[in-house]
């Protein structure tokens, strides 16, 4: 017995484990934060893209010896400015448009690490590799992240008004442009600093299922961005921690633990869970709560702030 | 170089002869169903599916049969778990999308690390075109050659759901069955793609060929058309382009197929941003007025309509 538990202290033991616990930790929390603005705006997608688009700028910064957060905005930015400049100028739809940008980048990225494979590791980028992180790499990574999620703790008010209701928070003088600009500024920095822990590919989880988790437990926001930080950090801590177990796929872990609290909280949560709404659907007898459960979309929490 | 030479070169090769059957056979089957996509915005999808196959490769490695049918098992199931969150939860679809198909990545990362195979996850990501052998190159022509006759038969029926599913179920068509059969369709199709692209680069595969030819043209027939010429050109132009260079195959196809798009977009006949006959044609008319105004109005007849649209707000249209 006490053999097993020292099997199970060992991680902590290791300096390159408590790192890669605590920044996974950090990352997660802060993307769960976003991933609530994302999640109820149906801008799910736009985090996979993010995520995809900045693989060349990550590839270039290690190729030329960059830091590799400066590359990777770059090419954000470029790609975002991409995606609205064809999307202005024709008539594709918006998923199409995101699709082709988003691929294109990520092409140009695998074909620049495949010219210089000494360099760059693909699969570190794609893939995530927070149990190596060199020491400046996982700075830049804290960095980013506790600016971010100080940003986000002063003008998280501010930005649920603006996404939700811009016209009363432009009558009430919130400056709502200025404010959607430091969304996706910190939005596209955080994506850079997920890449690092769980990989291009499964960035879009970190900044969406923390979100959806939560919002099948609660109605009000506030509950909302503290269940989601609370699960994205516990999940990402223990991920970290369970991935020294199987000798890699951080990520992978990471983000298996948050698709599991998301189907427990889809079948037991009290309020919106399968089985309540089954429990709901017997006690009225009728075969209406689907139509109930459509009703009440994201309104409700607008309105019970 | 000799320009004869660049193309020629790569056929002595044996792989090159297979890798570039390959993906000019994945380069068709991909174009047509991408047509198809683009219309019914359904473009993510792919991604999504595509995403999903990771962990029915490993499972179906470890169960000791064809990675192709754990591949396509674990894509219909990305799919039907993505309607059936859907239609259970009040979580939005591109949301549930997000959250199954990186969950299944997730896991099959997981899968993937613990379990000892034959693979190389490079070569399930981005694919390993030059690998290909001929045993490889006959299943991707059954399973590519089937999914590509189904279409072509229901063409018509697949077209007329992707554009208006009301009119489809009026006029009695199985709606449903057209769903879940275009589903399949694409789940077949980024199955026999794994080999040559990998199961991130199908999605692009899935997308660029069919917008490109809607860009091009208002007639559907014209579109495949359109979009199986430019898909099967790039497929070989990339191909060959990766030999010289010996860069990432996939990556170069993709590449290739991304500056045809922006080819179309830039100066497309109809709806380009500078329509090539109107840059060819000006000069003429400019002769015959004013030469000063005309050069001037180059720029001037486009500016104004992205100036008239501008700044579209994201935040609005998306509520």
């Amino acid at each position: 017995m006490s053999a097993f538990l020292t099997e199970l202290l060992v991680p902590f033991s290791y300096n390159y484990m408590w790192k890669a616990m605590w920044v996974s930790a950090l990352v997660g929390a802060v993307c769960a934060f976003l991933s609530c603005y994302l999640m109820l705006k149906g801008w799910s997608l736009m985090g996979d893209a993010l995520g995809h688009s900045i693989v060349p700028g990550v590839a270039g910064a290690y190729i030329i010896g960059a830091p590799f957060a400066a590359g990777a905005f770059f090419a954000g930015i470029l790609a975002a400015l991409g995606m609205a400049f064809v999307k202005q100028h024709s008539r594709l739809r918006e998923d199409a448009t995101i699709g082709l940008v988003f691929t294109t980048f990520f092409a140009l990225g695998l074909l620049m690490a495949s010219l210089h494979p000494t360099s760059v590791s693909i699969q570190t980028i794609v893939l995530g590799n927070i149990l190596a992180i060199a020491d400046e790499d996982a700075a830049q990574v804290v960095f980013i992240a506790v600016v971010s999620f100080a940003v986000l703790l002063f003008v998280w008010k501010d930005l649920m008004v603006t996404f939700f209701d811009e016209t009363y928070a432009q009558s009430i003088g919130l400056r709502t442009r200025t404010l959607k600009i430091v969304f996706f500024t910190v939005l596209s920095a955080c994506t850079v600093a997920a890449l690092q822990t769980v990989g291009a590919c499964l960035v879009i989880a970190l900044v969406v299922t923390p979100g959806a988790t939560a919002y099948l437990l609660t109605d009000r926001f506030s509950a909302l961005l503290f269940i989601a930080v609370t699960i994205g950090a516990i999940t990402s801590f223990l991920g970290a921690y369970l991935s020294f177990f199987i000798d890699g796929a951080t990520g992978g872990v990471i983000v298996t633990l948050q698709t599991l609290l998301f189907f427990a909280a889809f079948y037991f949560a009290p309020k919106h869970g399968v089985f309540a709404s089954r429990r709901k659907a017997n006690a009225t007898k009728e075969g209406s709560t689907q139509k109930d459960r459509t009703a009440h979309k994201p309104r409700a929490l607008t309105g019970s702030v | 170089m000799d320009p004869i030479a660049f193309f020629t070169d790569p056929l002595a090769y044996d792989f090159m002869r297979r890798a570039l059957g390959m993906s000019i056979l994945v380069g068709a089957v991909c174009a047509v169903l991408s047509c198809y996509l683009v219309l019914k915005g359904w473009s993510l999808m792919g991604d999504a599916i595509s995403h999903a196959v990771l962990p029915g490769i490993v499972i179906a490695f470890v169960l000791g049969i064809p990675l192709a049918i754990g591949a396509f098992v674990a894509g219909l199931v990305c799919a039907l778990m993505t309607g059936y969150l859907k239609y259970n939860s009040r979580v939005k679809e591109d949301t549930v999308m997000g959250i199954v198909f990186s969950g299944m990545f997730g896991f099959g990362l997981v899968l993937f690390t613990k379990v000892e195979t034959d693979q190389h996850l490079n070569h399930i990501l981005f694919g390993n075109v030059l690998g290909v052998t001929t045993a490889d190159l006959i299943e991707t022509a059954i399973i590519a050659g089937g999914t590509l006759l189904i279409v072509l038969a229901k063409r018509r029926d697949l077209l007329l759901f992707c554009f208006d599913p009301n009119h489809a179920r009026a006029i009695g068509l199985p709606v449903n069955l057209l769903h879940y059969g275009l589903l399949v369709l694409l789940s077949l199709t980024i199955v026999s793609s794994i080999q040559a692209v990998g199961i991130i680069l199908v999605i692009a595969m899935l997308i660029a060929p069919g917008a490109t030819a809607y860009i091009l043209s208002d007639r559907f027939e014209r579109m495949l058309v359109i979009a199986v010429v430019v898909s099967c050109g790039s497929c070989l132009l990339g191909t060959i382009i990766s030999f010289h260079i010996d860069g990432a195959t996939g990556a170069c196809i993709v590449l290739v197929q991304a500056f045809v798009f922006l080819l179309a977009f830039l100066f497309g006949p109809k709806r380009g941003l500078w329509p090539l006959r109107a840059l060819l044609h000006q000069p003429a008319e400019i002769d015959g007025s004013k030469s000063a105004n005309g050069t001037a109005s180059k720029p001037g007849s486009t500016l104004p309509r992205g100036l008239n649209g501008a700044p579209q707000d994201f935040v609005d249209q998306r509520r």
